[in-house]
């Protein structure tokens, strides 16, 4: 047919490719070529701290101490000697001798187990013992540690409730004529990203214009800083700040 | 430095992280783009030979060559040849078989010519026009179809929000980023898919008028020759 002139097989598949080619040159260009996540803008935010505490406490390796192996089992069971005896076909005139022998035999053996038995009692006590001494002093070290991690926690909240109290003042806006140091205390909601959800007044102070003001300033300072450690963040949950004018 | 971006927003976690429909949404929309690409570069094929046929037969017909001569190697290139040439050559036919038909009136052979040659440019203008309704197609429908995706996704990531404690931000924007895609990929698919439309309509059109033209002109020079 007359078709033919209008589209030929070979246009058919250079079309075909080209359109292919088209198609992976855009699809190239949205995958490598665009990139949504610019962290830049999260480093604007600069806030500078005099004191900065490590971001994330260097958690102390529980020293592994070495686990006091449990004791080899005596060595009674080899040192055993096997005291089952060989049946003795001889003659009947040696009996007499090789009863002696016998007797004089298993006397000594008899010795010679008692002896090894007592050293390997002594020995297994000395070695409870200092199983005993390790566990203790395994023990002691861990109690240490964890009361280090229980200190160094306790600091690191302290600090970044220092840090958000700072944060706080500097957005506080004071009222004019304030009366005396008057103390405001506030129970503050705060969401895992640092919002405030909620801010409530636990004890007023006297003057009612600076406990507002505390108000609004804990608001607009959002988002408050938290630590990052979220088994830390978990205290942060509901902060109880105390604010005067004066400090 | 908080780490709160956590939602990786490359491209194609988009596509993957998609719901069903939205993804069935954009494959077929993928595949309305690829159509709609392959066609546009066949017709860009087509025009531009068919534009080249024209030219060199015009230049042919204008240098004063013979008609019979032009006649035998229409017919003999059959399948190698242009609009212009079929018209030429079906009008041409015509004409010499009704001249040959003793009771015919000078009008009523240049009318029968002329059918003939409408039949055959009729033909061949439909021929250049194919697929160009699929362009059109999908430059007016694909940015629905992405559109529909996108609501779907909308509606999806905020019934998935209806369920969440808190109404974060974070929490409905990856939804929403992966619905928006359909919408692009609709767009992607549409906006060539409109200026090739319009670009091919403008350049059938051209043709037309040559065709039109050539046939006319083509008229006189054979009533001048019937008379």
């Amino acid at each position: 047919m007359t078709a033919d002139t209008f589209i030929t097989p070979n246009e058919r598949a250079l079309s075909g490719a080209l359109a292919l080619v088209t198609h992976a040159l855009f699809f190239a260009l949205l995958v490598f070529g665009v990139s949504w996540q610019k962290r830049e803008q999260a480093a604007m935010v600069a806030e500078l701290w005099t004191s900065l505490p490590p971001m994330s406490a260097p958690q102390p390796e529980p020293e592994v101490k070495p686990q006091p192996e449990p004791p080899p089992p005596p060595p009674k069971a080899e040192a055993k000697p096997v005291p089952k005896a060989e049946p003795v076909p001889a003659p009947k005139a040696d009996i007499a001798l090789k009863d002696k022998k016998d007797k004089q035999r298993k006397a000594q053996e008899l010795a010679e187990k008692k002896k090894q038995q007592e050293q390997a009692r002594v020995a297994e006590q000395a070695r409870a013992a200092e199983a005993q001494r390790l566990a203790r002093e395994q023990d002691e070290a861990l109690k240490k540690i964890a009361a280090q991690q229980a200190s160094e926690r306790a600091k690191m909240v302290d600090e970044y409730k220092r840090r958000i109290a700072e944060r706080v003042k500097r957005y506080i806006i004071e009222p004019p004529n304030l009366q005396g140091n008057p103390e405001v205390e506030l129970d503050i909601v705060v969401l895992p990203g640092g919002e405030v959800l909620d801010v409530r007044t636990r004890k007023a102070s006297a003057a009612t214009a600076w406990d507002n003001a505390v108000e609004r300033a804990i608001r607009r300072a959002q988002p408050l800083p938290l630590p990052p450690d979220p088994a830390l963040a978990k205290e942060f949950r509901e902060l109880n700040l105390k604010f005067r004018p004066k400090e | 430095m908080n780490p709160t971006v956590t939602h990786d927003m490359s491209v194609i976690s988009l596509i993957t992280g998609a719901s069903v429909l939205v993804q069935l949404v954009m494959l077929v929309l993928l595949l309305a783009s690829m159509f709609s690409w392959y066609y546009i570069f066949l017709k860009i094929f087509t025009f531009k030979r068919a534009n080249r046929l024209a030219d060199q037969f015009e230049k042919e017909f204008w240098s004063g060559a013979d008609l019979n001569e032009l006649f035998q190697r229409a017919v003999n290139a059959r399948n190698s040849a242009g609009t212009l040439e079929r018209i030429f050559e079906a009008g041409f036919r015509e004409f010499a078989k009704l001249k040959k038909q003793p009771d015919m009136g000078a009008g009523m052979v240049m009318e029968g010519t002329r059918r003939a040659m409408r039949a055959t440019y009729q033909r061949e203008m439909e021929r250049l026009e194919a697929y160009l309704s699929f362009l059109a197609t999908v430059g007016s429908v694909s940015p629905y179809v992405g559109l529909f995706g996108t609501v779907w996704g909308i509606m999806n990531s905020f019934r998935g929000l209806a369920n969440m404690a808190q109404a974060t931000l974070g929490a409905v924007a990856p939804g929403i980023a992966e619905a928006l895609i359909a919408t692009a990929i609709g767009l992607f698919a549409a906006i060539p898919a409109v200026v090739a439309y319009n670009r091919f309509a403008g350049d059938i059109n051209k043709l037309a008028t040559r065709f039109d033209s050539f046939m006319e002109e083509f008229s006189n020079i054979l009533q001048r020759q019937g008379q």
